[in-house]
């Protein structure tokens, strides 16, 4: 009687606990994105196998040409990607940034699930978002650029340097 | 001759002056804000005074022995205590409205930033952190901030407000700055930004900007901190937006402290 019960309550509680990092990426405003990320982790086997080829074809032509090409298969998907699709177009002139002194002046936008003045969550949670995504799509997917910026953007060298050691130790507190 | 005078236009702007009294000039929406909160508390303040004043003079004047032997002897009336009641508190209102507004709208992050700059303390300097234009965690634009010693300072440089690098910032945009210290407690302030920010280890702070003029501001942090601590100085340097980017690439990327200080000097 008491083991049923037992893993009754687990597989609760896990669903319970990604549901709530469900709701929790959906704020951040870029639903299909998110459902890509998630989509895999509860149908592993097919839909990452189709969302792999699906990266394939959008990474090819980023590393052909200008990153330009990015653009028209984000703005597709909704228009809240429009700001997405500038900051891929923005991260593909990255390197080039260096060399000229052309610098766009772009930052993590604001964020209303932190309305305050104290930011540690948002950059905490910035972190997790990026690492999260290259969980699922892979180590350089155009499309956790974003989040990689945003949590540049916003978190100290030094707190981002602890928690790639920490993520490495196997020790990182977050839900990766 | 002309530039013997000079002093009166440019020296009163951004940095304290002595025996200064009032604020220094306004440079974002927030400080003239909380300048004209000053002015406008300020009016009904000084109507008070002057109406306690008068009462309180009055009494004492009258209250003679041999102009008014025998005093008025109110004990109670309903009318003016009523009134004395409901007046202040009308006053009251008057000056809390206008304050909430001002103190919850400095709050309020309403647009995107342009840029985010990270400010870490440490004890005793101050690093600045942009990273906007990182695409990967190790290149970082950093640099640090110290205070220029009194034995180096050049004629016309204020004393424990001069920094070796200062922080360029683009004018007329939208600015985050987030603090945070390395080490111990204490308070970023700029007074012309209107800007007085805690700065608590483990934490992220945020300060939203707009600098209006391009200028240079000078600031120190205050408050909670350790010996010496208060006399590292901020110092903001506004640029024209368009010269912000070749600013920031020439300038700040192939950093070399030396340099950079004798770039400076301007």
């Amino acid at each position: 009687m008491a083991e049923p019960a037992v893993n009754n309550t687990q597989t609760l509680a896990e669903q319970y606990y990604v549901k709530d990092e469900q709701v929790k990426t959906d704020e951040v405003a870029k639903p299909v994105e998110v459902k890509d990320v998630e989509k895999p982790k509860e149908a592993p086997s097919e839909e990452a196998v189709v969302e792999k080829t699906v990266e394939k074809t959008t990474v090819a032509p980023t590393v052909g040409e200008d990153s330009s090409e990015v653009a028209p298969p984000a703005e597709a998907s909704t228009e809240e990607q429009r700001s997405g699709s500038v900051e891929e177009e923005n991260s593909g002139d990255q390197d080039a940034a260096e060399e000229t002194p052309e610098i766009k002046l772009e930052t993590a936008p604001a964020d209303f699930r932190f309305p305050t003045t104290n930011q540690t969550r948002h950059c905490f949670t910035r972190y997790v978002e990026y690492h999260r995504c290259v969980a699922v799509k892979g180590e350089d997917a155009p499309e956790c650029d974003r989040f990689a910026k945003y949590y540049r953007s916003l978190c100290p060298g030094e707190w981002i340097d602890r928690w790639n050691e920490q993520r490495e130790n196997g020790t990182f507190p977050g839900p990766l | 001759m002309k530039s013997k005078w000079l002093f009166l236009t440019i020296a009163p702007c951004d940095a304290a002056e002595p025996w200064q009294l009032g604020f220094q000039d306004a440079t974002t929406p927030m400080m003239q804000g909380i300048i004209d909160l000053h002015h406008d508390i300020f009016f009904f303040l000084i109507l008070i005074l002057v109406f306690v004043s008068r009462i309180l003079v009055c009494a004492l004047w009258h209250f003679h022995y041999k102009k008014n032997p025998i005093p008025q002897r109110i004990v109670h009336g309903t009318a003016i205590e009523i009134l004395r009641t409901i007046f202040p508190s009308i006053i009251l209102m008057f000056i809390a409205i206008p304050s909430f507004a001002l103190l919850y709208s400095m709050d309020e992050v309403v647009v995107d930033p342009a840029i985010t700059i990270k400010a870490i303390g440490h004890q005793w300097y101050q690093t600045y952190e942009y990273s906007d234009y990182n695409s990967s965690d190790e290149q970082s634009l950093t640099f640090d901030s110290y205070t220029i010693p009194e034995d180096d300072l050049e004629l016309g440089q204020s004393r424990l407000l001069e920094v070796d690098n200062r922080v360029p910032v683009p004018a007329k945009s939208h600015i985050r700055i987030i603090v945070t210290p390395a080490d111990v407690p204490h308070s970023w302030d700029v007074p012309s930004l209107g800007v007085k920010c805690d700065v608590v280890p483990g934490r992220l702070n945020q300060i939203s900007i707009l600098v209006q003029q391009e200028e240079v501001y000078y600031g120190q942090w205050s408050e909670i901190c350790g010996t010496n601590h208060a006399f590292t100085p901020i110092v903001v340097e506004a640029v024209p937006s368009k010269d912000y980017g070749s600013r920031v690439s020439n300038q700040l990327i192939p950093q070399t402290t030396g340099e950079a200080s004798a770039k400076m000097k301007e």
